[in-house]
């Protein structure tokens, strides 16, 4: 049912288990390491960001990407630490970045109420591209975000915290 | 979220529109128009330049999406040709252009690469439908 397929550059392909996701999938982004996939996929009729680990099939959970629809051109960072993705909120698109190490959310407007179209998040999370419609032409317009986010880098901090005795 | 005004009123000078940006670790892929021509193009952030692809634009090639290994060695990309839509995969170090096979066969969309080149996530139209391929690579 579900449209994920892998397959080697010989060219043989077979279907990965289902899972959750559902069919129809868009715009695949794979994290650095190759170990994450995030596609965009309807979700009761609305497309909607979801992540799923390679090695198990299984999709991952997100904490900020259940509403704001349509989402659009999800980018993983090396780790899969960082999702980001062009939402919609009321009559405006801006990017909604996931720290999925904290939890938290990083939503960003583009300056001069440009609207983003497509976007790209550098593996390290330390640059944002963005493509924007400036007087009727495409742009694509760099943004550093290394005083917003923390570097996700290749063998960098994992995912899972060690719980701490009291 | 601090723009980069000198690297962005480059890219905004060096060509009539630009779209598709993909990044990697320190390269910007991105399909330029200029003169009513669509290329794949590669800069360099460091530098600010644009990094020559011998043999990548084709003549007659449209291209239609592009993504960068997170290392900058290898691009791939979909582009339409003599009617057909390839799937295809460049190594810069060898300048080396190689069509990559869609099976079952179907039409590809849009392309992403895995920091080191080696895992390839592609989306593929088949019998009305969108899925996903993951393909690894040699």
């Amino acid at each position: 049912m579900a449209g994920l397929s892998t397959a080697g550059c010989s060219g043989r392909s077979r279907r990965a288990p289902s899972g959750l996701l559902s069919a129809q999938q868009q715009q695949p982004s794979l994290s650095g390491d190759g170990s994450k996939l995030a596609v965009i996929a309807d979700q009761r009729g609305r497309p909607t960001v979801q992540l799923r680990d390679l090695k198990s099939g299984q999709p991952l959970q997100l904490r900020h990407f259940s509403r704001h629809q349509p989402h659009s051109s999800p980018s993983l960072s090396w780790n899969g630490r960082y999702l980001a993705a062009v939402i919609q909120r009321g009559n405006r698109r801006l990017v909604l970045i996931e720290d999925r190490l904290t939890g938290r959310a990083h939503p960003l407007r583009l300056p001069a109420g440009r609207d983003p179209v497509t976007l790209s998040l550098a593996p390290d999370a330390r640059e944002l591209a963005v493509q924007t419609a400036e007087q009727g032409r495409w742009q694509v317009e760099v943004f550093n975000l290394s005083e917003l986010l923390e570097a996700d880098r290749a063998g960098g901090r994992r995912e899972t915290t060690t719980m701490q005795d009291p | 979220m601090r723009p980069q005004p000198g690297l962005n009123s480059a890219l905004r000078r060096s060509a009539d529109s630009r779209r598709q940006p993909a990044l990697g670790q320190q390269w910007l892929v991105s399909i330029a128009s200029r003169n009513g021509r669509e290329r794949i193009e590669l800069v360099d952030l460091r530098t600010r330049q644009p990094v020559p692809l011998p043999g990548l634009n084709q003549a007659g090639s449209q291209p239609v999406s592009a993504s960068v290994s997170g290392n900058g060695k290898r691009i791939a990309f979909i582009r339409t040709r003599e009617g057909r839509t390839e799937l295809m995969l460049y190594r810069r170090d060898a300048g080396a252009l190689q069509r990559l096979p869609v099976e079952p066969s179907g039409v590809p969309r849009e392309v992403s690469l895995d920091g080191e080149g080696r895992r390839l996530a592609v989306q593929v139209s088949r019998e009305g439908r969108w899925d996903v391929d993951v393909i690894r690579l040699p």
